[in-house]
């Protein structure tokens, strides 16, 4: 029984450890004060409207939609792609190739920003919106490869045979069947490699310009420099959308567990 | 008849592994023609190679008198039925059966309508909406072979499409098939590995080992003139006894066992006097008596063991130098341990097996 | 044939666009970035006709004429005093005497109303075979001057590795505090999540899912919202101490933040769950009878745990701790945040000297460091998690 007790409590407060920093944070979103601490002396939205309003965090907030937009797409692309190539186990390297493709997310952020910083200087590209989506494009890349290599293994090969044999030329056997069968792994890529572009600094500190400051890195400069319930509020934002962006996930993976 | 399929001289390797081995195969259209053999003697790979999923290494398939390992697999118009159904998992019954019709560009209207007689023909109507993750196992089978046989394909393929059914459904399944297979004339090549299905529903058994054709015939030239000592353990249980061959009549042959008996016996093939043979006796051709009787071919025995087994008695014997076994009608008496008995059986119920 | 070739074609074509993409903006980027850490063209650019030159001198015999003369049209190209200074300085440091040779050789040079024949006439040391051998070895493209600074070694006037003098030793002191404070953080992650883990596993229905779904909300959290959240609980306003006050447990506020404590809680937090999950995935493959099954054959609770249940788990723990150890030696954001001028680890300094102060060689070495520490140990971990669970 004691036994019981401390696992009880151990697991209690280790789950308050867990979660307490995450909802200590959001009351603070709705102060009326200048200062991040409780007690709140009354509620206000001022913050909110400081996040949407001000030049600096408006600007950050369209940056992260416009690179996180980008480099959804480019991940995507180029992630699905190249895990459909990988389902062909005649491939030379193909684990090599994997291997490389999931290296990303292993090096560190700063490693890789010096050299991406020293790498786009050399083609112009520092200070570039374009700079920015491919160096959040390497880092989430790994993501989609990750969940869409896991959809197409999922699916039976013998399926793709059977649309063959019943007709269907490759062309209609990939649209009609691969496609839609890899879909949710495609959608939950997509959403993670959103989310990697969405939380990125260290490579944005490396090779954005002032001019594609994003969200996270206005967040980053603002703990260090003066920070503001704007912090808060922004955090309140991404938690929200961490939410949001989580039941999506969960919801495509139980689409493609009820269809196997 | 004409020749409908033929595989000419077909090798296939994979790698250094020789997975079929200068294989020759004639199938006649409206035949139904099984691929018997253990697991890992290359029927799928055959199978697969009819469908064009693979390639023969060396070797030619023909159908109806012209080569076809150049079409791809869309442009054979097979219908192929996998051991795993090979449903599509994102479409409703109906959807699954209409895609080989949606792929003939056939127009709405006729979809509906053979979708609709294929659904009867499997007694599947009430289905039609739900997803295939939603169907029992058999259920899902049914779906499969509706969906191989709505586009009228020249051939079926099924490659052990039953084992995954359990006992019942699979007889029942069994007879289904032969039974569609005789309404619509269709021309089926059917892999299993299960003996008795495969005698159940074929006209023409293909016995594999190995990658080769041991012997190939009707159910019962297969069961009761088995070619060699494969298929005659392969197919039913045999009693192997070794002898040397004391002379030949046309088609039987007198064999010296190691005991001194002699018995006369049918031969398969050709064998020559002197040469060391295989006997091999069905146990339910062995008849069991306290007397010598008239038969051709007796050997004295005595019972070590016998075994109540429902619908008949197993009996083993021991003669002087080989055990026997015989299984007996469930009318038959008793045969205590012990007991000396002499096992009789004519000279029709035994074959020669030159090794 | 054809159809498995043009199935390769076409897997092929597929791939493509990621492998260019990759080798591209993540393998060029850091072979650029090890290359800037052993190259150093900068005295090559400074005197390209010596350079053409030297390299046909058998480095033993006295300068030839032609070597003279091109080293004086070189020096007296040079516009760049900083280049020219650092040129020096490098050249001293290998052939002492550098400084003062220089010196009086480019005044001579400067001096257009006589200039000088040859350098030999300008100073006598321009004949021995040393200093122009100093030269040749600048003139090389490559050096490990960064690779050594950035374990604290150096090269002395005679060309040996020695120790740099403690007051240029601060690489070390910082490689050794990124180790420690990793080591720290995964000591306390396993310490934390090993039984978090176990109890986890042992439960089921709403009980593990609560305990998962508290170890996944941080993880799928943004780092900065879960970095933020940690600054303003510790800080000297913040809730922890207002509580430990109220609670009369503390007279006066906790140090907790720009301090090393905030960036171990910091840390522990955010990769709790690498430690956490991986564990639990091993945990949940063993059979749950085994804990009875060795009490039945007699097994006291803690004697049954350590013979049954942590050999079986000791894999996931592995797992867990490699996953928190490299990715805390990376860290960046928290200890840059959180930490003061003393938390800061091997990625702040790298930062530091990539931005801060444009020696990109510096960075380059000290990088190099750390990805080779990284993907060693990642090397490892791939190992351990592509075994087959249930080997021991
Ligand atoms: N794609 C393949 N690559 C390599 N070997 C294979 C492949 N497919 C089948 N084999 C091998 O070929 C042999 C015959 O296989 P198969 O035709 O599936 O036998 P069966 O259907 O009679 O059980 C087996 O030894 C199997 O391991
Ligand atoms: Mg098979």
């Amino acid at each position: 029984m004691p036994m019981k007790i401390a696992k009880a409590t151990f697991a209690t407060l280790t789950i308050l450890f867990l979660v307490a920093p995450l909802i200590a944070i959001l009351p603070l979103a709705f102060t009326s004060s200048v200062i991040l601490t409780y007690p709140i002396p009354s509620w206000s939205l001022r913050w909110f409207e400081e996040l949407f309003f001000a030049d600096a965090w408006r600007r950050a907030i369209v940056n992260s939609l416009i690179i996180g937009t980008g480099t959804t797409l480019l991940a995507t692309i180029l992630g699905t792609a190249a895990s459909l190539g990988l389902r062909n186990r005649l491939i030379l390297f193909r684990g090599t190739m994997r291997t490389l493709f999931l290296l990303p997310m292993v090096v560190p952020a700063v490693v890789l920003g010096v050299g991406m910083q020293v790498l786009l200087a050399g083609f112009g590209l520092t200070n570039s919106y374009l700079g920015v989506i491919i160096a959040h494009t390497v880092v989430a890349v790994p993501f989609v490869v990750v969940s869409v290599t896991g959809a197409l293994a999922g699916i039976d090969e013998r399926v793709e045979l059977a649309a063959q044999s019943l007709g269907a030329a490759p062309i209609t056997v990939f649209r009609r069947i691969t496609l839609p069968l890899a879909m949710p792994g495609v959608l939950s890529g997509a959403v993670l490699a959103f989310a990697t572009s969405l939380d990125e600094v260290v490579l944005t500190l490396f090779v954005a310009g002032p001019n594609q400051r994003t969200l996270a890195r206005q967040m980053f400069s603002s703990i260090r420099e003066n920070i503001s319930p704007a912090i808060a509020a922004a955090a309140f934002l991404f938690i929200v959308a961490t939410v949001v962006i989580g039941l999506v996930v969960v919801l495509s993976r139980s689409m493609l567990a009820k269809r196997r | 008849m004409a020749e409908f399929i033929r595989f000419e001289r077909i090798t296939k390797f994979y790698g250094p592994l020789c997975v079929v081995e200068n294989l020759d195969l004639g199938i006649e259209k409206g035949e139904f023609v099984s691929l018997l053999g253990p697991s890992g003697s290359g029927k799928t790979t055959l199978l697969m190679m009819l469908a064009g999923f693979e390639q023969p290494t060396s070797g030619n398939i023909l159908l109806d008198g012209t080569a076809i390992n150049a079409v791809p697999t869309h442009k054979r118009d097979m219908g192929v039925v996998f051991q795993s159904y090979a449903l599509f998992p994102h479409m409703s019954v109906g959807e699954n059966i209409a895609f080989p019709l949606q792929m003939r560009g056939i127009g709405k209207a006729e979809v509906d309508e053979r979708v609709k007689r294929a659904l009867g023909m499997v007694q599947l109507s009430a289905l039609v909406d739900r997803r295939p993750s939603q169907l029992s196992g058999g259920q899902q089978q049914r779906v499969a072979l509706a969906r191989a046989l709505v586009f009228e394909p020249r051939v079926v393929l099924m490659d052990e499409p039953l084992g995954a059914l359990d006992k019942n459904l699979r007889e029942q399944m069994q007879l289904d098939i032969r039974d569609l297979h005789r309404r619509l004339g269709l021309t089926i090549v059917f892999v299993t590995h299960d003996q008795s299905e495969a005698l159940t529903m074929s006209d023409r058994v293909a016995v594999f080992n190995k990658g080769r054709i041991e012997q190939i015939g009707t159910p019962r030239q297969v069961y009761d003139e088995p070619a060699t000592r494969f298929v005659a353990e392969f197919i039913g249980e045999t009693n192997l006894v070794e002898g040397v061959v004391e002379a030949v009549q046309g088609q039987e042959a007198t064999v010296r066992l190691p005991s001194g008996a002699q018995i006369v016996s049918a031969v398969s093939g050709t064998v020559a006097r002197g040469q060391s043979v295989f006997l091999s006796i069905r146990p339910e051709r062995v008849d069991l008596s306290e007397a010598r009787g008239e038969a051709r071919n007796v050997l004295e025995t005595e019972v070590t063991d016998s075994v109540y087994q429902g619908d008949h008695l197993r009996v083993q014997l021991q003669n002087a130098t080989h055990p026997l076994i015989a299984k007996l009608g469930r009318r038959s008496r008793e045969f205590p341990p012990g007991t000396k008995v002499f096992a009789a059986f004519s000279a029709g119920d035994c074959r020669v097996i030159a090794p | 044939m054809s159809a498995a070739s043009s199935r390769t074609g076409r897997s092929l074509i597929l791939l493509a666009p990621l492998l260019l993409f990759l080798i591209g903006f993540f393998v060029w980027p850091l072979f650029s970035m090890m290359s800037q850490a052993v190259s150093d063209p900068a005295v090559l650019k400074l005197l390209p006709r010596s350079a053409e030159v030297l390299a046909d001198w058998d480095r033993k015999s006295p300068p030839s004429a032609a070597m003279q003369t091109a080293l004086m049209e070189d020096l007296k190209a040079v516009d760049d005093d900083q280049a020219l200074g650092d040129m020096v300085r490098r050249l001293n440091s290998a052939r002492s005497g550098f400084r003062t040779l220089m010196g009086k050789t480019t005044s001579a040079l400067d001096e257009t109303a006589n200039p000088p024949a040859d350098l030999v006439s300008i100073d006598k040391r321009w004949e021995k075979p040393e200093f122009w051998l100093a030269i040749a070895d600048a003139l090389s493209p490559y050096t490990d001057r960064n690779l050594l600074a950035a374990v604290d070694f150096g090269r002395n006037a005679a060309g040996e590795i020695e120790h740099l003098p403690p007051d240029q030793s601060v690489n070390s002191v910082i490689l050794a505090r990124t180790f420690w404070i990793a080591g720290l953080v995964t000591f306390f992650c396993a310490l934390i999540g090993f039984p978090y883990a176990i109890i986890a596993a042992s439960l089921d229905g709403w009980k593990r899912d609560l305990m998962l779904g508290a170890v996944l909300l941080p993880l799928w959290t943004s780092l900065l919202v879960r970095t933020a959240a940690w600054f303003i609980l510790l800080q000297e306003k913040g809730l922890i101490n207002d509580l430990l006050l109220t609670l009369g447990i503390i007279n006066s506020p906790l140090a907790l933040i720009f301090n090393r404590t905030g960036v171990i809680i910091a840390m522990t937090h955010v990769l709790l769950p690498f430690m956490v999950l991986p564990i639990y995935s091993v945990l949940i493959t063993i059979p749950k009878n085994l804990m009875p099954a060795a009490a039945s054959l007699g097994a006291p609770p803690l004697r049954a745990f350590l013979r049954v249940l942590l050999p079986l788990s000791l894999r996931g723990v592995a797992s867990g701790g490699l996953l928190v150890f490299i990715s805390a030696i990376g860290y960046y954001i928290t200890p840059a945040l959180i930490g003061g001028p003393g938390d800061q680890m091997i990625s702040s300094i790298i930062a530091f000297y990539a931005t801060g102060s444009a020696n990109w060689g510096m960075a380059g070495a000290l990088g190099m460091v750390l990805l080779v520490a990284t993907l060693v140990l990642y090397s490892v971990y791939a190992r351990l998690s592509s075994e087959e669970p249930g080997r021991r």
